[in-house]
């Protein structure tokens, strides 16, 4: 068995969409209700969230960006920049908590006080831009999270694994040219998905040419495309990258009774991905992994597919 | 859709009197295909694509002094011998689909675009209408696609946009396509959010029926 740690704050529920929108905080209070009431929860290290220091966050969005964030919130706005991007007065700050919770997550691993950790946060993060909101996303807390581990723990190489059904096009713009950061996504294709990029033929550009790395699965495909893609695609890739630490962009709407998108994948095939992604953290970097949520909004079964997640990392299955 | 926003106006011309020589290191250097030829008034003469070039060159199979030699021989001839000579041509007050046309009709890769008095305007590429596709399909924006079947029967796109409209939707684009089932059409609204469960939601509950996009396998289309 694996020290997991665990991150969530009942301050993520106050990012309130306005209760039509599918980004809502029940899909993390039935996600601790489900937790507490299987068990899992007391044998997880729990970690607490934390306002991120500002310079994080600007070591990845613009600097204009985030005062524009600031002030929609502060205005009292109901969204930001895009009918998608659904906020409250609160959300600003709940982000920070958000990005927090992920650093905190990293402290902890770099640490050695747990061996890897899953963040229950919201508002996600993956479709963020420098300088734009996206798909529900406001502050990119994977990217944010691989700048952290190079400015603050020296850490150099860092592997980006997302397999939300969606392309994390901010995670892949963000590193477009680093080589110092893979990112490696696998998600519906564009042509019928949002945000309609994550092409094959996307893989990074000058010093970062090679270092994006993008498996586009058709519509009504599943399992069978997962396993056979993440082999052939990731794994080799990742390997030869030697990352010394891997984030995951955790989304669980390419699940079957998703509505949310048009892949697939069964509660099996999700864990045929998470076993594959902690045995590559074992083989590559010493099992240090840190999955961050992302997408996954039927509320039927993302507690249960976050549950065989968290308990894949934690080696009790 | 004109095509007096989409041509291309910058252009490169040349005389009728530039050598084939000439040519052919400027349509290089500029990284162009075609050509137009005008006179001293902007008058449109004809157009030289690089197909017409290559078949103008000797053949490479050809001994190396022997190519050099009838290259060389080639190279100083005018264009305008060469040169397709009162070419298909197009007015700015055309449309996209005109253009989408002639193009598919005459089987050229450009159209040059000239006024009522002759003078070259502009030229429209393939490239051009390819690029006004994306544009006009809005494709190169974040969305998602649906696919949804409907009887053939008057008022489904509205019920369609309708619900759209009152998800608060921007629509990007909508494609039909009648080549379905004889009873049947298919409709694929591009949306321009990731947000589309309650859209899905409705679209269901009044009875439209949502298809896996991958049963639109060409394969699958009937033969018309």
């Amino acid at each position: 068995m694996k020290r997991t740690g665990f991150v969530y704050d009942d301050c993520y529920l106050r990012h309130d969409t306005g209760g039509y929108h599918p980004e809502c905080p029940e899909r993390l209070s039935a996600t601790i209700k489900w937790l507490e009431s299987s068990g899992l929860l007391p044998q997880l290290a729990r970690l607490p969230a934390v306002r991120a220091d500002q310079r994080w966050i600007e070591a990845v969005h613009n600097i204009h960006y985030i005062i524009r964030f600031e002030e929609a919130c502060n205005f009292g706005l109901s969204e930001f920049e895009h009918p998608d991007n659904a906020i409250c007065r609160e959300t600003y700050e709940v982000a920070y908590y958000a990005v927090g919770g992920v650093l905190q997550a990293l402290t902890a691993v770099m640490a050695g006080e747990v061996d890897n950790a899953f963040c229950a946060v919201r508002p996600p993060g993956h479709h963020a831009e420098v300088d734009k909101p996206m798909g529900f996303c406001y502050f990119n807390n994977v990217a944010i999270g691989a700048r952290y581990l190079q400015q603050k723990h020296g850490v150099g190489r860092v592997a980006i694994i997302d397999f939300d059904v969606h392309h994390g096009n901010g995670t892949q713009h963000i590193f477009d040219q680093d080589p110092t950061v893979f990112y490696y996504s696998i998600h519906e294709h564009p042509s019928f998905a949002y945000p309609g990029t994550g092409r094959e033929f996307e893989k990074g550009s000058g010093p970062g040419q090679g270092y994006t790395v993008n498996s586009p699965v058709l519509p009504g495909r599943g399992d069978e495309d997962y396993r056979r893609l993440m082999t052939q695609d990731m794994v080799p890739a990742v390997k030869r990258f030697d990352p010394e630490f891997i984030i995951v962009s955790a989304g669980f709407d390419a699940h079957v009774s998703d509505m949310m998108s048009g892949v697939n994948l069964s509660t099996d095939g999700y864990d045929f991905i998470t076993e594959m992604l902690v045995n590559l953290a074992e083989r590559c970097c010493g099992g240090r992994m840190v999955s961050v949520l992302e997408g996954g909004y039927n509320l039927d079964v993302l507690p249960l597919l976050i549950e065989n997640h968290l308990k894949i990392m934690a080696g009790l299955r | 859709m004109f095509i007096s926003d989409r041509m291309c106006r910058e252009l490169i011309t040349a005389g009728p009197d530039l050598t084939i020589g000439e040519a052919r290191a400027l349509m290089t250097e500029k990284g162009i295909r075609h050509l137009p030829v005008v006179d001293g008034d902007g008058k449109l003469l004809g157009i030289v694509s690089d197909r017409d070039l290559r078949d103008a060159m000797p053949s490479t199979l050809l001994k190396k002094a022997d190519y050099e030699q009838t290259l060389a021989r080639i190279s100083g001839h005018p264009i305008s011998e060469i040169m397709t000579g009162n070419p298909q041509t197009i007015y700015p007050y055309y449309t996209i689909q005109d253009c989408l046309l002639i193009i598919q009709k005459k089987k050229v890769g450009a159209l040059p675009v000239v006024d009522d008095n002759g003078r070259l305007q502009g030229i429209l590429s393939t490239r051009d209408l390819l690029k006004a596709f994306v544009n006009v399909m809005n494709i190169d924006e974040p969305g998602t696609l649906l696919c949804i079947v409907v009887e053939e029967q008057r008022g489904q796109l509205k019920k369609i946009v309708d619900i759209i409209t009152e998800e608060r939707i921007s629509l990007g684009s909508v494609l039909v396509s009648r080549h379905w089932d004889t009873e049947k059409r298919a409709i694929f609204p591009y949306l321009l959010t990731n947000n589309v469960i309650n859209v899905k939601k409705r679209l269901l509950e009044v009875g439209f029926k949502l298809i896996d996009p991958m049963q639109w396998h060409l394969e699958q289309l009937p033969k018309r």
